[in-house]
């Protein structure tokens, strides 16, 4: 009785999470998708003389150590950083994709490719997107590329083991057995069917991609100054922790809500399309 | 009553008598206060760690910082920034200025214990000229070194050299001259020198690259015998340990001094200074004056291969706005547009006037027509991790889009900069921090001139520029020679080969029980004691 008890709150409660990160992130999308109508403020311009103030009714988020308005800084900082999320997923699950199908579906070429991939793998994601920043310089669409070379590996294995498991099949013999080619085979048969794990796949990175372009805009090597970007917010703001301490706390709050209500649709989205876990509920 | 008298003379006599036979109260209570200053260590948190410790080798502010405690010079700056011999006793100009005869003062030890004398001198000298900055500046003029007997040395210059004894006493990396021990200098020639055998007050034990260098005290060191006043006179070294960290975070220095794991902190943020000064068990240390931060032009390509575009830069800019911007607190920078502080002998009130902190967007964007300006986005060049580069950076983009100039940022790690900017393309503007502490107006001509450092300025201006410091070079009269950089000065803000836009001090942090430390530009540790 108590373990059913138990199971229908843990089911309750997740249900809630993925509809509390769901408003969030229409929320946070709709901030800044009209961030112009909503602060008056451009995230650039200086204002020296009105520098590290604190928050009020005129700068929600006080100002910066330029006079800059926190609030519009950390808003189009958040637009940067999901534009590059979404850049970022969209590169990973094509290159992901069109190299795990290739690994996955021929054979001969499975042991070249995933060699190649481990390879990249056994260096830790960061490493490799600061080194990539680090030749082409930073910026956002360095970053991307960089983000999503270091991503694309997981992608390709989780296709590929998707499609190992399904290519065998005896839906999958027959539609061979009638003729269908490979390419319809590929797209219309299998691909449909594990594109579960690449959704799932594809929310983690997204979280991920926000917090590692924070992380390379804090270390100076991601989104270039004077852009606004949370990470590189929090980095410049260091200096200020004690004096004006809402110039760090505003950009790190996002990056935790960003980060936070996207994993959060992952697992749930994990759980909704996952048949094990399903059958549980 | 008899008794009660014997007994009163008595006890006056004995008090008397003590009065006479115990020593002077007070000077034992003082050799007993100067004995009580010796020993412990101090932990200093450096900004930046060091590639090597070989001064004459490096650009390196900090290896002259630290390594003033291990060498000295022949000739040191004092307070006012006028040399005084140091290891030299006494020195006189003859021959028209061509022969400075130096006198060395006798008994001065190594920390071999071998004593010092021309041939070691000598032996720097020749080192110094070599491979040091200002050396090789010096070198083409010089004739020869000559040793007169083991505590006289001659130098011998083939024309007047006026800006000598200020050169070798230079507060500046690179400049400085030195006396370190002939051995070394035979052991290492040009090379890298990583063994320390200097007369300073403290010997060096060891450096971890990038962790720290810790120095010990010469017991043997024997003191200069004038009153001391910042790195000249007398050095007394309390302080038994002297280690110095390499902490690159300003924040864990700060951290790190509030804990007391550090005595000494080195640049810390500004912004916090009432903080600091608020709390009982803090010192902050101002340095001023201390830093210029500079605007500089690539004038070997367009635009600022043309005057007016370079004038214009300075109209464009509102520079009050740039000091908040770069540093903050406006008790830490003021606007000065001559590149000697007020109270330098070599200062110019009238410096820039006119176009210095004039601030006119109009003006500029006249000049900027005026020079064919054909909107082309300037590239700014700069540091990301200096705090002045790259907030200066930021502001200067935001100040010149309102007149209508496209900006390009190039923030990059400091290695990266250097070589960068090295080259005669791919900038534009570079922003970068000159020590206010120049010795001679004649250092300038290491920045200005014809190609000279990263200017790629050639054209009849420049040719003009040379000539100024040609004339400065061989005039040994400090009015004539006044008179010569006033017009350098002039016709620097006529030309703007690039320009200084303000002075700001550095923010350093000393723990309360350090006594007696001093606020001088380079922090040093002799003549200081923990309460």
């Amino acid at each position: 009785m108590i373990i059913l008890f138990l199971k229908n709150l843990n089911k309750l409660i997740r249900k809630n999470n993925f509809q509390v990160a769901f408003i969030i992130i229409i929320l946070i999308l709709f901030l800044i998708t009209f961030t112009s109508l909503i602060t008056e403020f451009s995230p650039l311009e200086n204002n020296s003389r009105n520098r590290l103030q604190s928050p009020s009714f005129t700068h929600y988020m006080g100002t910066d150590e330029f006079g800059r308005d926190v609030f519009a800084r950390v808003l189009y900082g958040a637009r940067n950083s999901i534009q590059v999320g979404i850049s970022v997923v969209i590169l990973t699950i094509i290159f992901g994709g069109v190299v795990g199908i290739l690994a996955g579906y021929y054979s001969k070429l499975d042991n070249i490719i995933m060699r190649a991939l481990d390879g990249i793998m056994a260096f830790p994601g960061i490493i490799i997107a600061i080194s990539l920043a680090a030749i082409w310089g930073g910026g956002k669409y360095n970053i991307i590329i960089a983000l999503s070379f270091s991503y694309f590996p997981k992608m390709a294995r989780i296709v590929r083991s998707s499609i190992l498991s399904i290519k065998d099949l005896e839906y999958i013999e027959s539609a061979k057995a009638i003729g269908a080619s490979n390419s319809r085979i590929i797209f219309k048969h299998i691909l449909k069917n594990s594109i579960s794990p690449i959704m799932v796949q594809a929310s983690f990175n997204f979280a991920r991609a926000i917090l590692d372009e924070a992380a390379l805009s804090f270390l100076g090597v991601g989104i270039m100054p004077p852009n606004p970007s949370l990470g590189g917010m929090i980095s410049d703001a260091r200096s200020f922790i004690t004096v004006a301490p809402w110039i760090i706390t505003f950009p790190g709050i996002f990056i935790v809500i960003i980060v936070l209500s996207f994993n959060l649709i992952g697992d749930g989205l994990r759980d909704l399309l996952d048949p094990h876990l399903q059958n549980n509920y | 009553m008899k008794k009660l008298f014997n007994i009163s003379m008595t006890v006056l006599m004995i008090l008397f008598l003590s009065i006479i036979l115990i020593p002077d109260d007070l000077a034992v209570i003082e050799a007993q206060e100067n004995q009580e200053r010796y020993g412990g260590t101090i932990n200093i948190a450096q900004k930046m760690a060091v590639a090597h410790l070989d001064s004459d080798n490096s650009t390196d502010w900090l290896i002259t910082a630290m390594m003033n405690h291990v060498y000295e010079g022949l000739f040191e700056f004092d307070e006012n920034l006028q040399a005084q011999p140091h290891l030299a006793k006494d020195y006189e100009i003859t021959d028209d200025g061509r022969k400075y005869t130096v006198e060395l003062r006798k008994g001065v030890l190594f920390h071999n214990g071998d004593e010092m004398t021309s041939d070691d001198v000598i032996a720097s000298f020749n080192r110094w000229l070599e491979v040091n900055g200002a050396g090789s500046t010096v070198e083409p003029y010089f004739k020869e070194v000559e040793k007169v007997d083991d505590y006289t040395v001659n130098f011998i210059f083939e024309e007047p050299y006026a800006p000598f004894i200020n050169i070798l006493a230079s507060p500046v990396s690179n400049q400085k001259f030195v006396v370190r021990h002939q051995d070394i200098i035979e052991e290492f020639g040009s090379n890298v020198i990583t063994d320390h055998i200097g007369t300073g007050p403290y010997k060096y034990v060891d450096w971890i690259p990038d962790r720290n260098l810790r120095l010990e005290r010469f017991e043997n060191y024997q003191p200069s015998p004038l009153e001391s006043s910042y790195y000249a006179g007398e050095r007394i070294p309390y302080i038994e340990n002297i280690v110095y960290e390499f902490i690159t975070e300003p924040t864990v220095r700060v951290s790190g001094l509030q804990t007391g794991q550090f005595d000494f902190a080195e640049e810390v943020p500004t912004d916090q200074y009432e903080m600091f000064e608020a709390n009982p068990e803090i010192e902050p240390v101002v340095i001023y004056p201390d830093q210029m931060a500079m605007f500089i032009m690539n004038n070997g390509q367009p635009p600022f291969d043309n005057k007016y575009a370079r004038q214009a830069m300075v109209y464009a800019l509102d520079l009050e706005e740039l000091g908040y911007s770069m540093i903050g607190n406006p008790e830490f920078w003021r606007l000065e547009a001559s590149l000697h502080e007020e109270g330098n002998p070599w200062h110019s009130s009238t410096a820039g006037e006119g176009i210095y902190n004039n601030h006119d967007p109009e003006k500029a964007k006249e000049l900027l027509e005026k020079a064919g300006y054909d909107g082309t986005p300037l590239v700014i060049l700069s540091g990301q991790d200096d705090r002045v580069e790259r907030r200066g950076a930021i502001a200067i983009k935001d100040q010149l889009s309102e007149i209508g100039v496209e900006v390009e940022l190039q923030l990059f790690d400091r290695p990266t900069v250097v070589e960068r900017r090295a080259r005669e393309e791919g900038w534009n503007i570079h922003l970068s921090t000159f020590s206010k502490i120049v010795p001679d107006p004649q250092i300038h001509q290491g920045w200005t001139g014809t190609n000279k450092w990263i200017l790629n300025w050639d054209d009849e201006d420049s040719a003009k520029m040379d000539e100024i410091f040609a004339r400065m070079m061989v005039e040994t009269d400090y009015e004539a020679r006044y008179e010569i950089v006033e017009e350098f000065y002039d016709f620097m803000w006529e030309t703007v080969p690039y320009f200084n836009m303000l002075d700001f001090s550095r923010l350093n942090l000393v723990n309360s029980s350090v006594q007696n430390f001093q606020e001088a530009w380079q922090p040093f540790f002799w003549n200081v004691w923990f309460e």
